[in-house]
Formats: structure tokens, C-alpha cells, sequence
């Protein structure tokens, strides 16, 4: 399935690029993301918690950038399997000048198989277009918010949620929650969910999203 | 002496469960399964553009969303013609989701699953279709003048053109003394059952075995539909026809949409998935029937007589043809009736309009083709002033004369060849039993005290029983239980009694021993369906046929263990014996109990069939050379053609002349269906028949608009008759002419009542008013503006109420 969509960033192309490319701030910004470890030559691993209500789980990805060209953008590929199905995808990032801001456009072929790709293409591209628009805010407000500057390589933890409502970096899979899910209990026995694998920014998202919704409805 | 059922009217036996809440209708399964609703189109006709779903994906509770993308394979292709034709030259089917466009308002479009059905409707709002509007066509006048299309590639909006013909129409009209013409109407209608569509699939992981719950009218047709459209192998499919709520017709289509959906939403989940509609979506989204224009010209002589009739018929069908042209084929093939006739040509144009699809409902074109020879004659009484019974007598096929051959070919792939009937008998019944010959001074009476009083009468002939084939298990178990299948199904018919009847007298024992199962492919596997009239007739023969299988096993049996000769043995209440001899008996379930020997007993009764407990002869085992273990037998029923069973009604109504309501004073029926099972259930059919035909004549339409919108989508405005509007007595005269085809002797009576209900009424509300009656259903507002019409001059008077005003005046 094919997925694309645009993105307003304010900031210039430099400063995007390095968010995007830069395992600190996408590990702050991916909604439940506890690791983002390098691997190999612009290669990650990661490790995701991610669920709805009372049903998490924690799965694990991989994710290769390559033809990156800064600032103009990068294609990533990303890799996932678990229980409820696998994902893999591949998608552009391309970076346009906007006066002070940045255009993203972003294009993802995957191939989603498994349980997951039983709930209907349109259900899963909404899901992930939902969600993709949830990160690119969660960069934009890291681009601009009054938080640290950019990190080198190294661990978040997820569970260091901000407090909802601060304006400052939504950090954590609660504040992409609607509201009333905030606060439930994890509980430690939690079934696995779909590995996020795709670790880039809208892939991880995908995964997360349709892990969440599969997670939500399987009580079997 | 064995009790004898078959012919009494006894009790029905479903009955007590179904009015105490202890049915099983399709809703009533599955409080764990997952909800369904479907986006259907709003529009009549369109392109979609886009179906945008992220509004839907946040309502919690929704497990999937889908549309014509995610089908694939089989699922992704048409949905299937059922019925073939070589005169359905321009077939067209709908996809189970709409694929880039829509035809109909209710075409479903997306199918959302949630937690529930709230859930799954709430989502289901939320998803927005972008849409092309394309101009609708609406009605056959718009259809036939194709200044628009329904499907692009069919711009004259033709599906079929079939012709019926016999001798030389053009050249008799020519030559006959008296010619008529007219054009008539009649509106669509529906079957509108109690108990919408319904279905429920259960995917069993571990058997890879799928288990599928419809409300259908053919249940062995569902999963041979299922298996091919889910590439499934038909050994892994079961279909179960639950309880049913009424069918009427509407439920012998198949696969509808959902019937394939709901299963394959439910392999692809992992869970149960079950949708039951609401009376909205049965309106949009089921099947219409009735709807057709008639153009009709017949040649007579001076005594009435028919010489020849030609019929240009404009046959609504709806967006699309599942069930190929059958309505089409019995409205020409049975607007024959019970007359004579030599010359004849019936065209019938079966049109698109984008409106939901024409498919068989009780009476399935014949109420529209028995108005069309009724009315004409009718006209043809009233152009030469005779008496409309008389004129129909004269031409009525005597006695004498079956099988009568109408060199045409029926519904069913054969001959139409009338087997036996007496219809100068029954229209003497009818005359006698509805009052005709006095009812001309009643009328003049009426009239001169200022009230509007009106007889008419019309007859039918009906095929029923169409093959190609049912089947019977009859199955005694060793505790004395007498199970009996069959593979078609049951929607209000009183099967449970009907067969069991059947098999209790054929077999000897107590209805009360008797269970009968219908419409399951695990129990009875090979199977039609229930329509056409044709379940008695079909599966009543073949049960009979298993019985007598199970009869004669069970009297070799016992004549073995009773060393007696099989000849001198009887089976009474579930006893054999030996006639006149009350000592030598044996329980018939004693009887099933050897009738299977075995190694290991395990319980009382089983012991006497061990190795050891009863002598055997050495040289014979035990099951012998073509013999099986167990007490059952099965066989089929395979018609050479159609049994024809016929019928006459007579009805009086008055008109008010203030209000224009119309009350029916007295609805008598004739009915000659052969033999009869159950006369109590057989008068049950004729009074469902005889509501609807009322239904169909006074109440019933569908209002389209010209946008292809269905303003009457509710039975707040679409109206069926309650109690107070159906006769409060019908009068019934049955008549028997058996049936030569079968062993039984029987004809179908399930669609009888309904058939010359329009006819009738329109013949009747046309002599109270003196007033040209062309089109039915007639209400009041329209009685009132015909009243106005005729005042102003503007309306076709009948001769019949000139030759009246005459007499009064002199």
C-alpha cells in the first residue's frame, strides 16, 4: 500500500534534517519509543512500547537509512514482525526550502502482511496518516518548543511522560492518547503487539498505530 | 389401524416454541460476534471518487474497515447471474463492495466492523464518500426512452428482450371482428418479510472450517456461492437456514453482498462477525418486484371468444439482474391462464432504472401477468356487454382436455404443459360462492341509495413444483426418535408439521416421535431451495419416498426376527406386528436397534444387538451383500416438468363516495392445489396470500422520485395492511385435481393467494365506479382524482356504466 502526505516545519532545512536523522529526537518523538540503539552505518535498532487502554507491549525494529542527502532528504527503510503481522516499508523524505520553514513530503510503500493486514487498507492508511501528522507536530514542536538541544546517539525513556498540557516536548505514547486513555495501568504481562521495526518516523507510527488498534480489539 | 394425517388439518407443531420466545432467528445467535454496518450510497447514480475513512478510525471499538480494494481473488469479481438466458443478452451484477461506482441508492459502498453494531454505525457516519452525481433513470418510460443510461456500456438501458409466441398473432388480429387496446400499470411492491437478512460466520482455526448462519431461502445454494467466492472447498463450508422470519421471495437471492462479506470479514479477523439489517436497509438494499407497463392488444369474436393477444410488456428490473429474467419468463408463460388460445406473442423488455433490483416475490410475475389476461377480459365483456363470468367460461380449457400443451417453455427449462385441473368447475364454485348472479341487483340497489358497491372475479393458473430436484433422510434411531431432513429450507410454511405428517403416516408411528429438520447442509446436503411453490411438492414426495424405504427395511427386519413373511406385517403408532395377530410384536426402535449389529454394547437396549445375543446364521454376515447398518433411507424427488395448480377470486367492495376509502365486503377463493397435507395450512397460505394481494392492490408502492430516491423507505409511509384492512372472512372452496406427476398427488400452494389479488380488486373498484381502472394500487387520492376526472369529462368511462345510466334513465 502506498501512503503519502506533506508536513510544515518551522525551521530551516538543516536543522530538520538533523531532527530527523538524529536518533535523540526521534527516539523523544516517536510515540512510545524506549530505544533507539546504532547498529551498523546509518542502522538502528528500536524498541517500541506502545498499546491502547490496558494493552501494551514492547517489539522491535529495524531501521536503515540510506541516499542521504542533506538537507534535501533520505529514504529509510524499515522492517518489523510479531504476532499480529509484519511490515515493510520504504519511504522518501524530501526537504524543500520554504522561506524560514521547511515543505516535508513524505511517500512510503509498504507491504503489510499478516493479522494486520486484515483490518482493510483504508483503516490502516488513516491510522498511519493520523498518527504521521502527530509526529511531524511532535518534530516541529521539538524545532521550536524552549526544550535542549539536539542529542547525540543514545536512549529515551518512554516512560518519562511529560505532564499532559506543558506545551513543552509530548514525551511518551500517553499524549498521543485521547485523553480518556491516559493514566491506565500497563499491566506486565501484556501480550506483544506488531514490531514498530519501522523505525522511521510515519513507518514506526504505522506499526504502532495498527498494533494499538489490533491490541485494543484482540482479547482472545 | 393406522392413524390417518396426511389431509388433516392438525395443529402446527412449530408453533408453541416460536410464540413462547424459544426461536432461534438469525439475531438471536451470536451475543459475541462482532457488529457490522455498511456505508451505502445516498445517491442513485454516481461515480465515488474517494472514501475517506480517518474520521471512522477514531470512534474505539472498530476492528476494520474495508472497501472494494482490500477484495481479492473471486471476492473481487461481479456477483454471479444465477439464472442464465440466451434472451438476457445485457446481464449486469454488482460487486459485494461498490468498485468505482454505484446504481442504487443503498449500494453498499464500505463495510465497517466494530465491537458492535452502535459502534460499527457511529464509525460508519464518520466516513466520507466523495462522489460524481450522474442523472438517475427512473421508471421503464424513462428507461425505454434511453436518454440516459444506467450502465454506460447498455445505453438502452435493455437487459433482455424476450419473446413468447405461438401461432400467427399479426394475421389473426387482422382477421378478428373485434380488436381492444390498452395500456396498463402496475406499482412495485416488495416482500417485506417480518425478519429482515441476516447473516453470521464463524471461523473455526483449528477445523479451517467455516460455519455460516443466514436468513436465506436456500442454504446448500449459499455455500456452494461462499466456497467458490472464498476459494474455500465446499467440504469445509456449513450453511444453516436458522429460524427465518418470512422470506416471500426476497430470500432465494443469493449471495447477497453480505452473505459473502460477513464470512470472509470473519476468516480474515479471527473472529465471529455477524450484521442483521434494520427495515431502512431492507428497503434500500434487498429486492423490489412488480413494477411493469403494459401494452396490450386482443382479438375477439362476438361471443367473446380470444382469438389472439399481444403483449408489450416493460418489465422493470431495477440497477442489476442476479436472478436473471425469471419474473420476465413466468409473466409471459403464465398470462395465458386457464383459457384456450391460439394465437399469442408476449415481448416483455426487461429494463434498467437505477433503483434496487426486481427479483421474484410471492407470485413472482404472475399477479402481473394474470392482470393482464383478466383485465382483458374484462374488456373484452365490456365492449360486447356480456357478463364477464360468462365470457371467461367460454374460453376456459375444458376437463377433458390435459394435459394441455401451450407449446412454450416455463421457468423451470420445460414444456408449459398443463397436467390436470378442472377450471369450468371452479368458476361455477366461485360463482356460487361469492353470490355473482344476484349481485347485479344488490349493486343497482346499492347505487340508488347512494353507495358504491363493485364485484370482480379473475382466475389463475400457477406452476408449481419445479425441479430440478429435493431430497428426504428418514432415519429411525434405536430410542424410537424419527428423524427427518430435507435440504430446502422454512420460512412460516409449517415444514415441521407438513413432513412430518407425511412421514407419520407413510411409516406408522406417532407424529409426536417425528423431528424434522430443514435448510442444514450438515443434515441434508443436496437441495434447491424453498420458492416457486414447490416444497410441498418436492421434498413432501421425497420425504414420503425415504419413508417407504425406511418402511419396507424395517418389515424385512422384523420379519426375520418375527419369522413371519414381511407381506403380513404393519406398522401402527410405532408397533410392528402381524395383521390379526396382537402377540408377535416389535418396537420399531427394537427393530433400528438390530437393524445396526455391533461388537460393543452400551446401554439396555443395545445388548440385544451384540454378537452373542442373538443367533445369526453362520454363513451370512452381518451386514449382508447391498445392505447397510441402521434404519434409514434416503431418496429424491425429480419432477419431469411443473404440476399446475389454479385458482379463481371473486371480491366485492364498496367505495365510499365522500371519503373514496374502499372496504372489501367479501373475498371469495377458489383453490384446487391437489391434494392436501394439512388443509389448516394450506388455509394459513391463502390467507397470507390474500393479505398481500390486498396489500399489492390498495396500499403498496414504492415512490421513487425522479432523483431515484425512495421517499417511502419505512412503514410509516410504505403501507401494508393491518388486520383491519384485510377481509375479515375469506371465504374458501377448494377443489382437488391430483397431480399425475408425483406419487402424492400434490401441488404447491404457497404463492396462490396472492396472484389475481390486483385483478380481482381492479375489475371490482371498476364496476363500483363505472370508471376505466388501468392502474393498481388504487387509494383513495387516487379513486378521488378519477371521480374528478370523470366529472370533468376527462376520464375513460366503461361501456358497461353508459349502458347503466341508460337503463336508470329509461
Amino acid at each position: 500500500m502506498k501512503l503519502q502526505g506533506t508536513a510544515t516545519l518551522h525551521a530551516d532545512r538543516e536543522r530538520v534534517f538533523a531532527a530527523l536523522t538524529d536518533p535523540g529526537a526521534l527516539s523523544r518523538c516517536i510515540p512510545g519509543c524506549e530505544s533507539l540503539d546504532l547498529i551498523g552505518e546509518d542502522s538502528y535498532k528500536m524498541t517500541v512500547s506502545a498499546g491502547v487502554g490496558a494493552i501494551r507491549g514492547r517489539y522491535d525494529g529495524q531501521v536503515t537509512l540510506t541516499e542521504l542527502v542533506r538537507p534535501d532528504g533520505y529514504v529509510m527503510n524499515a522492517r518489523g514482525a510479531g504476532a499480529a503481522g509484519t511490515v515493510d516499508a520504504t519511504c522518501r523524505i524530501d526537504l524543500t526550502d520554504d522561506g524560514e520553514q521547511t515543505q516535508l513530503a513524505y511517500s512510503a510503500d509498504a507491504t503489510v502482511g499478516g493479522p494486520v493486514a486484515g483490518v482493510g487498507q483504508r483503516m490502516i492508511s488513516a491510522v498511519a496518516k493520523r498518527m504521521a501528522g502527530q509526529f511531524f507536530a511532535a518534530v516541529d514542536d521539538e524545532l521550536t518548543g524552549a526544550q535542549a538541544p539536539l542529542d547525540s546517539v543514545g536512549s529515551a525513556s518512554a516512560e518519562s511522560a511529560a505532564a499532559p498540557g506543558d506545551g513543552g516536548i509530548q514525551r511518551g505514547y500517553a499524549s498521543y492518547l485521547p485523553a480518556r486513555r491516559r493514566g491506565e495501568l500497563v499491566p506486565a504481562d501484556a501480550r506483544p503487539l506488531l514490531l514498530a521495526g519501522a523505525g522511521g518516523a510515519l513507518i514506526a507510527l504505522l506499526g504502532a498505530a495498527v498494533g494499538g488498534w489490533l491490541a485494543r480489539r484482540g482479547r482472545e | 389401524m393406522t392413524t390417518k394425517l396426511f389431509g388433516e388439518p392438525i395443529a402446527r407443531r412449530e408453533d408453541a416454541r416460536l410464540i413462547v420466545g424459544k426461536g432461534r432467528y438469525l439475531d438471536d445467535i451470536g451475543h459475541g460476534a462482532l457488529g457490522v454496518a455498511f456505508v451505502r450510497s445516498p445517491h442513485a447514480n454516481a461515480r465515488i471518487l474517494d472514501i475517506d475513512v480517518s474520521a471512522a478510525v477514531e470512534v474505539a471499538g472498530v476492528h476494520a474497515i474495508y472497501s472494494y480494494e482490500d477484495l481479492d481473488g473471486p471476492m473481487a469479481q461481479p456477483l454471479p447471474v444465477l439464472i442464465p438466458h440466451p434472451s438476457l443478452t445485457a446481464p449486469r451484477t454488482g460487486y459485494p463492495l461498490a468498485n468505482g461506482s454505484v446504481s442504487h441508492v443503498g449500494e453498499p459502498i464500505v463495510m465497517v466492523v466494530a465491537d458492535d453494531r452502535y459502534l460499527a454505525e457511529d464509525a460508519a457516519e464518520r466516513i466520507v464518500v466523495d462522489y460524481e452525481f450522474r442523472t438517475p433513470v427512473v421508471g421503464v418510460e424513462a428507461a425505454e426512452r434511453a436518454d440516459s443510461a444506467v450502465h454506460e456500456d447498455i445505453p438502452d438501458n435493455v437487459a433482455a428482450r424476450l419473446v413468447q409466441e405461438f401461432g400467427d398473432v399479426d394475421a389473426a388480429l387482422l382477421q378478428a371482428p373485434h380488436t381492444v387496446s390498452f395500456t396498463q400499470t402496475i406499482e412495485r411492491s416488495a416482500s417485506m418479510p417480518l425478519e429482515g437478512k441476516g447473516v453470521h460466520a464463524r471461523w473455526d482455526a483449528v477445523d479451517e472450517s467455516l460455519r455460516v448462519y443466514t436468513s436465506t431461502q436456500t442454504s446448500t445454494s449459499v455455500r456452494a456461492a461462499i466456497a467458490t467466492k472464498l476459494d474455500l472447498s465446499l467440504d469445509r463450508v456449513e450453511v444453516i437456514a436458522p429460524d427465518v422470519g418470512g422470506g416471500f421471495g426476497v430470500k432465494i437471492v443469493h449471495p447477497w453482498p453480505e452473505e459473502l462479506l460477513i464470512p470472509w470479514a470473519a476468516i480474515r479477523l479471527g473472529r465471529e462477525v455477524k450484521w442483521a439489517e434494520d427495515r431502512r436497509e431492507h428497503f434500500v438494499s434487498s429486492a423490489h418486484e412488480r413494477g411493469q407497463l403494459q401494452r396490450i392488444t386482443a382479438g375477439y369474436d362476438d361471443e367473446g371468444r380470444l382469438l389472439a393477444l399481444d403483449a408489450h410488456i416493460l418489465h422493470d428490473h431495477g440497477a442489476y439482474t442476479p436472478y436473471g429474467i425469471v419474473v420476465p419468463i413466468i409473466t409471459s408463460t403464465q398470462l395465458l391462464g386457464p383459457y384456450r388460445l391460439a394465437n399469442y406473442r408476449c415481448q416483455v423488455d426487461s429494463v434498467y432504472t437505477n433503483t434496487v433490483i426486481v427479483t421474484p416475490y410471492r407470485g413472482a410475475g404472475r399477479p402481473q401477468g394474470c392482470f393482464a389476461m383478466e383485465r382483458t377480459m374484462d374488456r373484452v365483456a365490456d365492449d360486447l356487454g356480456l357478463d364477464r363470468a360468462a365470457v371467461r367460461e367460454i374460453n376456459l380449457i375444458r376437463a377433458d382436455e390435459f394435459p394441455w400443451d401451450n407449446h412454450l417453455i416455463f421457468q423451470d427449462g420445460r414444456p408449459l404443459i398443463y397436467d390436470s385441473g378442472d377450471y369450468p368447475s371452479m368458476l361455477d364454485k366461485l360463482r356460487d360462492l361469492v353470490g355473482w348472479e344476484g349481485f347485479e341487483a344488490r349493486r343497482s340497489a346499492a347505487a340508488a341509495d347512494g353507495r358504491w358497491l363493485g364485484i370482480g372475479m379473475a382466475l389463475y393458473v400457477e406452476g408449481t413444483g419445479v425441479g430440478p430436484y429435493e431430497g428426504g433422510h428418514v432415519q429411525v434411531l434405536p430410542s424410537g426418535k424419527v428423524l427427518v431432513s430435507t435440504g430446502l429450507t422454512s420460512q412460516g410454511q409449517g415444514h415441521e408439521t407438513a413432513f412430518a405428517q407425511i412421514v407419520a403416516e407413510e411409516l406408522g408411528v406417532p407424529i409426536e416421535d417425528i423431528e424434522v429438520h430443514t435448510g442444514d447442509t450438515r443434515r441434508f446436503a443436496y437441495a434447491i431451495g424453498t420458492f416457486a411453490s414447490r416444497a410441498a411438492v418436492m421434498s413432501g414426495n421425497a420425504v414420503a419416498l425415504a419413508a417407504r424405504a425406511v418402511r419396507e427395511k424395517a418389515l424385512r427386519i422384523a420379519a426375520e426376527v418375527l419369522e413371519v413373511d414381511a407381506a403380513d406385517l404393519d406398522i401402527v403408532d410405532g408397533v410392528v406386528g402381524v395383521r390379526g395377530d396382537p402377540g408377535a410384536v416389535l418396537q420399531l426402535s427394537s427393530v433400528a436397534v438390530l437393524s445396526n449389529p455391533l461388537r460393543y454394547a452400551f446401554d439396555e437396549a443395545s445388548r440385544a444387538a451384540t454378537q452373542f445375543a442373538r443367533f445369526a446364521s453362520y454363513d451370512q454376515p452381518p451386514v449382508p451383500d447391498d445392505d447397510e447398518p441402521g434404519l434409514e433411507g434416503r431418496d429424491y424427488y425429480s419432477p419431469v416438468r411443473s404440476t399446475f395448480a389454479s385458482g379463481a377470486h371473486a371480491v366485492i367492495v364498496e367505495v365510499d363516495p365522500g371519503t373514496c376509502a374502499v372496504t372489501i365486503e367479501k373475498y371469495a377463493v377458489v383453490h384446487d392445489c391437489g391434494r392436501l397435507i394439512n388443509p389448516r395450512i394450506v388455509e394459513g397460505q391463502i390467507h397470507g396470500g390474500v393479505a398481500q394481494g390486498v396489500g399489492g392492490a390498495l396500499y403498496e408502492v414504492m415512490a421513487y422520485d425522479e432523483m431515484g430516491q425512495l421517499q417511502n423507505a419505512s412503514f410509516m409511509d410504505f403501507l401494508m395492511p393491518y388486520v383491519s384492512e384485510v377481509p375479515q372472512r375469506i371465504d374458501i372452496g377448494h377443489q382437488e385435481t391430483p397431480s399425475p406427476l408425483n406419487p402424492l398427488g400434490i401441488k404447491g400452494a404457497g404463492e396462490a393467494g396472492v396472484i389475481p389479488g390486483s385483478a380481482a380488486i381492479a375489475a371490482a373498484l371498476e364496476d363500483a365506479l363505472g370508471i376505466r381502472i388501468a392502474s393498481m394500487p388504487l387509494g383513495p387520492s387516487q379513486i378521488y382524482d378519477l371521480i374528478r376526472a370523470a366529472q370533468d369529462g376527462t376520464a375513460e368511462m366503461t361501456l358497461n356504466s353508459a349502458r347503466r345510466s341508460q337503463e336508470e334513465s329509461t
